[in-house]
């Protein structure tokens, strides 16, 4: 069997069951309708004036219209997607531990390189896919509320909305990698909720735009129309590399698998 | 049983080693499977059966000895040897979300049967073992033996010519049993399958094996005749004689 032709049956089996998967097809509904939804009832519960509501979402979500309203779906996107995304890759690899199909995918013609790219590849796609759904159902839940036509500034925060979701999806992977070290879906559901934490540390620290983690959603979530402040290209373009690396670690970590636990 | 000398071997292991700690795992072991031939591999729990059949499949690497399968070593055999190999250890290739057909369409593929082909080996697969009446049912829903038979259907459909089997009769009722055997039979006797088949079930191995290799303790220590008179006697003696000689 030629790679290319390994890689398309891997990707195509991985899709499938994506596609099949109930926790694939809820946590997608999560990270656009209900992430929609959230916003909808924060903009609601703002607009009723009630001053504990408006002082807990801070001064740009409270001054509401477009600007208000996607400011704070950046927020809830910021946690809501890197857990949602977390929990996708997490359960991609660890099901099969937990499932205990991992036995039938050795002695196969296809190696469990090309299966845990195919995996990645997979999960990319319908991240992607999420990340643009959302933004889509943003709008339209906008308009819905009777924000009326956005004016040209929007255009910068659906930039960052867009590029949020899909810069968080990458920071998922680690999640991923975990899944495959500790043997589980629960390990990679872990190691999600630690990055949510470290990313909180990190913002709060004062060093988050330095730490990929946390950049993108200080990035998203800020007031300024400018499209790179207050975190520059290079501290988001960090990014990257860091999912990159990880992963490399975890298609490394399904060809070096060994079933000795 | 005396093994053929002029046996074209699927599948031959030499000194194959993995030791756990406390001492427990596989202890040099040499084996092989012949084409054509079923061979039975039978022991008490914990005899190091599914860690020698892990060995086998690359599921582990040993600390010494050496797999081939078809005369290719198992660390560098090329995807055209494993796309002749099917197995089944411990757990059945079978997704919950997908249905029986979804499933098997899926091991089609993974098993490397060109895509034109799928449709019929499935088909062929759901009647060989009797899975008609749950083809469009989801995985998930199907029955502990109902799992185990797809799991099977999975690992048989595309005609291997090396089958490793780890307790397949397990979960199985007595008409999967019959339809399994009948299965294995025509590999071997008609593909010229290499099988080796793990059980603690000695009447149901011995209905089919022509050989039956007894493991203990993570060792060989002999053999059964299948068409011996008692060979669940021959057995337990075999292992009480071995337990008695290590104390």
């Amino acid at each position: 069997m030629s790679r290319w032709r390994a890689y398309r049956v891997a990707l195509s089996t991985e899709g499938g069951k994506l596609r099949s998967s109930r926790v694939v097809q809820t946590t997608a509904l999560m990270l656009t309708a209900g992430v929609a939804l959230l916003c909808a009832a924060m903009t609601h519960a703002i607009a009723s004036g009630d001053p504990v509501v408006v002082a807990k979402f801070g001064p740009v979500v409270a001054a509401g219209g477009w600007h208000g309203y996607l400011s704070g779906a950046a927020q809830v996107t910021a946690v809501a997607s890197m857990l949602g995304f977390g929990v996708a890759l997490a359960w991609t690899f660890g099901r099969e531990f937990a499932d205990g199909t991992v036995t039938g995918l050795f002695a196969l013609p296809i190696g469990r390189r090309t299966l845990a790219s195919a995996k990645l590849s997979a999960y990319a796609a319908w991240a992607a896919m999420v990340s643009v759904a959302l933004m889509v159902v943003l709008v339209i839940v906008g308009f819905a509320l009777g924000l009326g036509l956005p004016g040209a500034d929007v255009g910068v925060q659906v930039v960052r909305q867009v590029g949020l979701a899909l810069l968080t999806a990458a920071l998922a992977v680690p999640a991923g990698w975990a899944a495959t070290v500790g043997r589980g879906v629960l390990a990679g559901i872990g190691a999600t909720v630690a990055l949510v934490v470290a990313a909180a540390v990190a913002e709060l620290g004062g060093v988050g735009a330095w730490f990929p983690f946390a950049a993108p959603g200080i990035w998203a979530t800020s007031a300024s129309t400018e499209l790179f402040q207050p975190v520059s290209p290079v501290q988001l373009a960090l990014v990257l590399p860091v999912a990159a690396a990880f992963g490399l670690l975890t298609v490394r970590s399904w060809d070096r698998l060994q079933l000795d636990r | 049983m005396a093994e053929p000398a002029s046996a074209e071997h699927r599948l031959e292991a030499v000194g194959l080693t993995r030791l756990f700690r406390g001492g427990v795992g596989v202890h040099k072991v040499d084996l092989t499977v012949a084409a054509g031939e079923i061979h039975a591999l039978v022991g008490l729990n914990g005899a190091g059966k599914s860690t020698l059949m892990r060995l086998l499949l690359g599921m582990l690497t040993p600390e010494a000895g050496s797999v081939l399968i078809d005369g290719r070593d198992l660390r560098s055999a090329p995807s055209e040897v494993w796309a002749r190999v099917g197995h089944l250890v411990e757990y059945p290739l079978a997704y919950g979300e997908l249905t029986s057909r979804g499933n098997l369409v899926l091991g089609a593929r993974l098993h490397g049967v060109p895509d034109a082909d799928v449709a019929g080996v499935v088909e062929s697969a759901i009647d060989e073992l009797a899975l008609r009446p749950f083809a469009d049912v989801r995985a998930r829903v199907l029955s502990l033996g109902n799992r185990q038979r797809l799991g099977l259907a999975s690992a048989l459909q595309h005609r291997p010519n090396l089958i490793v089997l780890d307790e397949p009769t397990n979960a199985l009722d007595p008409a999967g049993i019959i339809r399994l055997r009948g299965a294995l039979l025509d590999r071997a006797r008609s593909d010229g399958a290499g099988i080796l088949v793990s059980s603690h079930h000695l009447d149901e191995v011995a209905r089919i094996a022509d050989r039956i290799t007894v493991l203990s303790d993570g060792r060989v220590i002999g053999a059964l005749d299948p068409r011996g008179v008692d060979i669940e006697r021959a057995f337990f003696d075999l292992v009480l004689a071995d337990t008695t000689e290590a104390a």
